[in-house]
């Protein structure tokens, strides 16, 4: 490891041709995984990765390199040197010093995940492969697996700032298949936490797996969803990513800070239906999405987004709040080292209403309950948006009837987030893996159950 | 390749063998890059990287276990092979599979090329520029360049084993994206595309900017059109997406697994008989091209379809002995951290015989889908399904009319095999556009569209 005197060398070197905020980034991290199919053990890995970001700011243009060589302090401060002589701006002669550093445990876990045997997961991945075949006859494939890294991360930049991060995440995935002449349907869940082992140890994966193998057999079953513009009671939890995708990526800095988002200079105004209040919340205890400090060293906050509808705040990051003379709101993040961190979500949700899920139901004469939702993607500037329904149903007279196949939602982010006419009070959360510029991270979506007046359904039938 | 590097790995496989591995094997791939992003005539983003990784897998208790590292230190060596060990003792698959002893020739590939190596910042920076100030003035209603980059990337890879195979190759390429606004009233509409170039002298910033300013331009005004089942022609760029999204399909390794719509088709028609599907290692003057796989094997030409007919799906050597043929080549990994897996080479639709007018004329009526948007969610990678958010135009007495989006458009991909009507003669093997599976453009019958 790089010791505090190199770092401030090579945060002093970052700043020798120009530059006006140099900050390093180490990562070392731990990443194990194992993976079974039909019940098997079929693959299995093991790896460690580390390296060094150095970034330099000036004004709002960024400089960013990075390695995986710790080892050659001279390299790393003439990759800094050859960083700062690409500004080719004025030189303060600063030299950085650093305070004494603080350490963070963004995740507290119980038992390191490195500390269990694989052979303990396989045991309790091979029990739920076995439940969900067992479920139904048309359950033909299972698979079943766990992730998990352990990470630490050192931040220091020419304000002094040095901090050490621990970061600890784990992850199960199921998916049952069902097969019936030539159609195959899959029921999926990848619940994730910001625990240790003991996340494997006390989660109940033997009904995860009961609840895939009950939407696999149910999707065999259903026909072709139809298509054309209707209302859509979307189911809590994972339904969330609506609103992650129609908004959430919109309010990124990312985005506002060049204006080019569809919610550029909106604050203060009324962005959606006035029932919806919304939040990014990166410190809810053990969630998936959550953190202690982002990945500029920066304190991580619950950011109220929307209330009643009215736009409060954005999501900014140490260039977002340059370009947008507002505060950083601790929303930093990267994959890894070899991205330059940007403004994106941790935990972000629509906050529970006072409906109850039944009277949303019931209130509906026809349309589509989208109970499970899978993923989607944006486009900020034009708020186009896609997303997939894992498992839906058509409702007809306020009752949800059969099950429907294949169902895409589409719209713009504006034109839906005034078009959700109900919020129910079963707020749930649920993770998933964001993509984005500064690479695939670790966020939860969620929400209660909502409904949409009017959205595209996009179908076979 | 760096002899420090070299001896690394010689020493790891020595050890290797005295950790009581039977066989073992390294695979090194190093990348560097340099990138320059342009933003309202400045430069507002640099990065440069250097990376390495290395991963390790050897045969032990008869098990094949894997580990990686990016620190490349001697004091890894220990983890390595004791992560890999461990892995052996989890995996209950039992491992048939060798490593590989190589094979005499290779074909001869020059993917480095020297003029893009001496490629400099300032060089980069004004291109990236130039770029950005070029599209601009395209057209007035061309309001921001959100997306201007210029970057230049080279790479090695090597891969050395206990039977004293060496595949060593090296690369480098210049890649330019540029991405838009344009606004007209209250509609923005975007358009972004990216080149890869292996020469400096196919690059010409005006031919770029007139492809990506005319198209935004031509977008302004799209709205969404009545839910139809109608025909549509998917342009090339949209039938390779959805192309690359079934690919998997045709991987040994998923029909050996029943996760594939393919299993037990072999010699079966899948396709209408215009429908020839190819892969191929190494296509002369390509730049998306390889000497050798994974693990080792020279590069091949596999049919997977010849004029609709099932022939073969794309094997690595594991899957190869299971069906008890011989590889085609096409073992790949996700970088040094990946086990091995299959992926397609230079995959292609053969064209057919007609330019776009002619399939808009033979269709006379229907939507020419330019893009398709959420294919990593909106399909069923194994039944085929998929209903996916698409733009385009409307084709009305087979002329291009009014710019299309908000709509989906829904089908299943082994029938949309099945019920192609016409192919055009639209697919370019060596353009700098050109990415590793390409289709030409697809003239499709009764596709479910949905829209207002």
């Amino acid at each position: 490891m790089l010791s505090k005197e190199s770092i401030e060398r090579i945060l002093t070197a970052a700043l020798s041709h120009g530059g006006d905020f140099s900050e390093v980034y180490i990562e070392r991290s731990k990443q194990s995984s194992v993976s079974l199919l039909n019940g098997v053990v079929e693959g299995t890995g093991s790896s460690l990765d580390c390296g060094i970001g150095i970034r330099i700011l000036e004004g709002d243009k960024c400089v960013y390199v990075f390695s995986n060589d710790l080892y050659h302090e001279e390299k790393l401060i003439r990759m800094a040197q050859n960083a700062s002589a690409s500004l080719a701006g004025t030189p303060d002669g600063k030299t950085v010093y650093l305070e004494p550093q603080m350490e963070y445990f963004s995740q507290k876990y119980e038992i390191a995940p490195t500390a269990v045997s694989k052979s303990e997961r396989v045991r309790k991945l091979r029990a739920a492969s076995e439940t969900a075949k067992a479920y139904s006859a048309l359950i033909t494939q299972t698979s079943a697996s766990t992730a998990d890294v352990e990470k630490d991360v050192w931040i220091a930049n020419s304000d002094g700032l040095y901090v050490k991060d621990h970061r600890c995440r784990t992850r199960i995935m199921i998916q049952a298949i069902s097969s019936s002449n030539e159609d195959k349907q899959y029921g999926y869940f990848g619940p994730g936490s910001g625990e240790g082992y003991e996340f494997f140890e006390n989660y109940d994966i033997d009904a995860l797996a009961t609840e895939a193998a009950r939407i696999a057999t149910t999707m065999i079953d259903a026909k072709p969803c139809p298509s054309g513009k209707m209302p859509v009671v979307i189911g809590n939890g994972f339904g969330g990513v609506i609103f992650h995708e129609a908004c959430g990526h919109a309010l990124e800095a990312t985005a506002v800070g060049i204006k080019s988002s569809y919610f550029t200079d909106m604050q203060g105004k009324q962005i959606a239906s006035p029932i919806v209040t919304a939040y990014d919340d990166a410190k809810i205890a053990k969630e998936w999405g959550s953190y202690e400090i982002d990945d500029e060293g920066t304190a991580s906050t619950t950011n109220l987004l929307i209330k009643d509808g009215i736009l409060n705040s954005y999501l900014i990051d140490k260039i977002g709040s340059r370009r947008m003379g507002q505060s950083s709101t601790g929303c930093a993040r990267r994959q890894n080292y070899s991205f330059a961190p940007t403004s994106r979500m941790s935990n972000t949700f629509i906050a529970a209403g006072s409906s109850k899920k039944e009277d949303i139901i019931a209130d509906t004469e026809y349309g589509i309950y989208a109970a499970n939702m899978g993923g989607g993607s944006v486009d900020t500037s034009t708020g186009e948006f896609n997303f997939a329904v894992n498992e839906a149903y058509m409702i007809r007279n306020g009752m949800i009837c059969e099950p429907v196949k294949g169902a895409t939602l589409i719209g713009k982010g504006n034109e839906v987030l005034m078009n959700i006419d109900r919020v129910g009070d079963d707020l749930k959360l649920a993770q998933g893996i964001c993509g984005s510029v500064s690479g695939n991270i670790p966020v939860d979506v969620g929400q209660p159950t909502i409904r949409v007046s009017e959205i595209t359904v996009g179908g076979q039938a | 390749m760096d002899k420090q590097i070299r001896e690394y790995i010689e020493l790891l496989l020595k050890e290797a063998e005295k950790a009581g591995f039977i066989e073992s094997e390294v695979y090194y791939d190093s990348d560097a890059s340099m990138s320059i992003s342009a933003r309202e005539g400045k430069i507002i983003q640099y990065e440069n990287s250097d990376t390495t990784a290395l991963s390790f897998r050897g045969l032990f208790n008869g098990q094949m276990g894997y580990a990686s590292t990016e620190d490349i230190q001697k004091d890894m060596i220990p983890f390595l092979l004791s992560q890999a060990k461990d892995n052996c003792g989890v995996l209950e698959v039992k491992e048939s599979i060798t490593v590989y002893e190589g094979d005499k020739e290779y074909p001869e590939f020059n993917g480095f090329s020297e003029d893009l190596e001496a490629l400099t910042y300032d060089q980069m920076a004004e291109y990236a520029l130039s770029l950005e100030k070029a599209l601009l003035a395209f057209d007035s209603r061309i309001e921001a360049v959100d997306d201007c980059y210029t970057m230049y990337s080279s790479g090695e890879v090597y891969i050395a084993n206990s039977k004293g195979m060496i595949c060593e190759s090296k690369d480098n390429s210049f890649d330019v994206y540029i991405g838009c606004r344009a606004k007209e009233g209250d509609d923005v509409q975007t358009y972004g595309k990216g080149w890869s170039y292996t020469h400096l002298s196919e690059f010409d910033i005006d031919s770029c900017v007139k492809d990506v300013g005319s198209r935004v331009i031509a977008k302004l005004g799209a709205a969404p059109i009545p839910s139809v089942k109608t025909s549509i022609v998917l342009d090339k760029k949209a039938a390779h997406s959805l192309l690359a999204s079934f690919v998997g399909s045709f991987s040994a390794e998923a029909i050996q697994k029943g996760l594939s719509r393919l299993c037990g088709k072999q010699d079966e028609v899948i396709a209408n008989d215009k429908i020839t599907l190819i892969d191929e290692g190494m296509i002369d003057g390509s730049p998306l091209c390889l000497p050798f796989d994974a693990e080792g094997v020279s590069a091949k030409r596999t049919v997977l379809i010849d004029k609709g007919v099932f022939k073969s799906p794309l094997h690595n050597r594991k899957t190869a002995l299971v069906d008890g043929v011989m590889t085609t080549g096409n073992a790949s990994r996700g970088g040094a951290k990946g086990a091995i897996g299959i992926s397609p080479s230079n995959l292609y639709i053969e064209n057919g015989e007609y330019s776009l007018d002619d399939l808009f004329k033979k269709m006379d009526n229907g939507v020419y889908i330019t893009a398709l948007h959420g294919l990593h969610a909106g399909i069923n990678s194994i039944s085929g399904d998929f209903s996916l958010m698409s733009e385009g135009f409307v084709i009305k007495d087979g002329m291009i009319g009014d710019p299309v989006n908000q709509i989906t458009i829904a089908d299943n991909f082994f029938d949309v095999l099945m019920k192609v009507d016409a192919l055009g003669n639209d697919v370019e093997y060596f353009s700098p556009e050109a990415t590793h599976i390409q289709s030409p453009s697809l003239l499709i019958p009764d596709v479910s569209v949905a829209g207002e």
